[in-house]
């Protein structure tokens, strides 16, 4: 497969677009379906893909989540390699049984434990600017819970195409799950060669001494932008985004802790039952006897209003990142 | 194909008289006390399973339901298979992880069967959409029953396998019972298929303890599938003659009813048929004979047989 991104790439909703294209090109048993993919999906990841590989390869769907990720499921049991497009991620919850039941059970439940189920489940979540409660969620804790899943979650121009080749080449169920936020992201280009992006690898986006900083999705954005103001306070910080949230990378976060001492994850989703909650859990127990010195900013356990400035003052961001990481500096310094 | 006639008949004859003798098998270990992990009689139904799957070549797939014994023996997988995903002993196709609930030979167009009804109806649509874009001309045939058959994912399967002409049957296998629930209850007028002839394809009524009739029936469906005709629906009627499962007494079932049924057993009915063709009594004594032994032998063996071999950490991804 090219692992070459054109030149004319600009946002991560077209890196994405022209990996698809490029992977789909590359082999005929990848088939793209799923609702208003025809005319280049929810989001315009989809968008020429149509034109391009026709009806039998793009194959516009009713809206019918159950019908669709079953047809999958008997897709790569027949040696397809389906690409499905949720129209929300917040959808999924209407599939959860087929995801969770099914696809993630199937091959050891049916005595094929490492045997390869190639369907990549792919689509768009986060809050955005008031789409409200049922279009905004942050999905990958609903899932994280299942075993037999891939979840990755791409965040920067850099690492989204690399994601995405990763997710679709280690042909095991997967949940891509797109940022609305991130898709807007732009950026130099993916550099050469491609960031290593395998399923369960962390990034270290940048090395610091006082504060180990997990964010990922939208949240390494405001991740960024909280340590350059740490920074300006003398704290410097040393910032992880797991790409993958499962297989997730516990021994790069628990390494970087094992030299700060501290840790923050800042995570768009609800606050209870996170991700944060299970990376302090595994940090904690690496850490026998020692109490963490840790913290979870997340979304409150409120419902998303549809009124985009309510939401917006209740989304976590990188000023609220910034207070939580000098409290937890500041109070262990005068303790 | 058509419809079978003579030795493919007694080969159809003897596929029932397996299934049920493995079907009393089990009905009699538990009465003994012992255990038949997650066995669901399919006793009543095998005119319905073995006519149907008959009808198919072996890359057609199935996918089953949990009373899928004859299913499963008519397309091909042994009986010591079956036994042996169901007893946990070697030789079984899923290492204890799925029992006789998973059973899969994917070589013989079984690919497996979901855990919670309903995923069956857009995984056939799924493995009809292979074949459709495959060129080829195979067939997928989803049994299903009265709780799968009330559950949205059919209406969403019918709707794709209409829309884009899929080689795809739907059997419906009205046995008069969910768990303890009258199909009445569930469907109007007690069928599970009359709504679905307002898509516009065929949905044919059979006897469902008819061999012939059903293998008339699933044959048309099935070339009608094959030459690009597209999808249909078959509801068979027949009766679930044994207790949902092991802990169901059955009490709700009205005692003339049972034996209405019981005398409308396929299997003596079956036998009945062959004699009128002509078949000697000796000859299917013979065939009975055989298949009842054969099956009181394999589940001995498979009984006898050690445990499959746990590996626990089979699936358990690495904490890195």
């Amino acid at each position: 497969m090219s692992t070459t991104v054109e030149r004319r790439v600009r946002t991560v909703r077209e890196s994405l677009a022209s990996t698809l294209g490029e992977a789909m090109a590359a082999d005929e048993s990848m088939v793209l379906l799923g609702e208003t993919v025809r005319a280049g999906g929810a989001q315009g990841v989809a968008r020429g893909l149509y034109e391009r590989f026709g009806p039998s390869r793009v194959i516009e769907t009713p809206v019918s989540e159950n019908g669709i990720f079953g047809a999958a499921l008997g897709l790569a049991l027949s040696g397809f390699r389906p690409v499905v497009e949720i129209y929300s991620a917040d959808f999924l919850l209407a599939v959860a049984n087929e995801i969770v039941n099914d696809i993630a059970k199937w091959r050891i439940q049916h005595g094929q434990p490492g045997a390869q189920l190639p369907v990549l489940i792919r689509g768009c979540m986060g809050a955005t600017a008031g789409l409200g409660p049922e279009h905004s969620q942050s999905m990958e804790p609903f899932f994280f819970h299942s075993p037999g899943l891939q979840i990755c979650v791409p965040s920067t121009l850099e690492n989204a195409p690399a994601l995405l080749d990763a997710a679709l080449e280690s042909r095991q169920p997967t949940l891509f799950l797109e940022h609305r936020k991130v898709y807007e992201l732009q950026g130099s280009g993916t550099p050469e060669p491609r960031p290593a992006a395998e399923p369960g690898t962390a990034e270290v986006v940048r090395v610091g001494t006082d504060l180990t900083m997990v964010a990922w999705g939208w949240m390494r954005t405001e991740a960024e932008a909280a340590c350059a103001t740490l920074a300006e306070h003398g704290v410097t910080v040393e910032l992880v985004d797991p790409r993958w949230i499962r297989p997730f990378d516990y021994a790069t976060v628990v390494n970087s802790v094992a030299k700060t001492g501290r840790l923050l994850v800042l995570e768009e989703a609800f606050i209870t039952g996170g991700i944060g909650a299970e990376i302090l859990a595994r940090v904690t127990e690496a850490f026998p006897g020692r109490a963490l010195v840790a913290t979870r900013v997340a979304m409150p356990d409120v419902i998303h209003p549809y009124h985009a400035e309510m939401e917006r003052q209740i989304l976590p961001t990188a000023a609220d990142a910034v207070h939580a990481a000098l409290r937890l500096v500041r109070n262990q310094d005068e303790s | 194909m058509g419809a079978p006639s003579g030795d493919d008949l007694l080969r159809l004859y003897e596929l029932m008289v397996e299934s049920r003798a493995f079907d009393d098998a089990c009905m009699d270990l538990l009465a003994a006390g012992e255990e038949v992990p997650h066995f669901h009689s399919g006793a009543g139904q095998e005119a319905l399973s073995i006519g149907s799957v008959a009808m198919l070549r072996p890359t057609d797939e199935i996918v089953y339901t949990h009373r899928g014994y004859a299913h499963l023996l008519a397309k091909g997988v042994p009986l010591a298979t079956i036994a042996a995903d169901m007893f946990y002993r070697r030789g079984g196709t899923n290492g204890a992880r799925g029992g006789v609930m998973h059973v899969s030979r994917p070589d013989l167009g079984v690919p497996g069967r979901e855990g919670v009804f309903g995923t069956r109806f857009g995984l056939a649509a799924g493995l009809a959409l292979a074949h459709s874009l495959r060129g080829d001309d195979g067939v997928a045939v989803c049994f299903y029953g009265e709780a799968a058959g009330a559950r949205g994912p059919l209406y969403e399967a019918l709707n794709m396998a209409v829309l884009w002409n899929l080689p795809v049957v739907f059997v419906a296998e009205n046995n008069g019972w969910s768990v303890n629930s009258r199909t009445e209850w569930l469907f109007p007028g007690g069928r599970m298929s009359t709504v679905w002839s307002g898509f516009g394809i065929p949905v044919t009524e059979v006897d469902g303890n008819d061999l012939t009739a059903v293998s008339s029936a699933t044959a048309r469906a099935v070339s009608r599938a094959r030459a690009g005709g597209g999808p249909s629906v078959i509801e068979g009627l027949t009766y679930r003659l044994h207790p949902h499962i092991w802990w169901d007494d059955a009490s709700y079932v009205p005692a003339r009813e049972l034996q209405a049924w019981w005398e409308k057993d396929p299997i003596p009915r079956q036998r009945r048929v062959l004699e009128e063709e002509g078949m000697a009594a000796d000859r299917l004594d013979d065939v009975e004979r055989r298949a009842r032994n054969r099956v009181a032998e394999t589940i001995e063996a498979v009984r006898g047989a050690p445990f499959v071999e746990w590996d626990l950490e089979v699936g358990v991804e690495g904490v890195r």
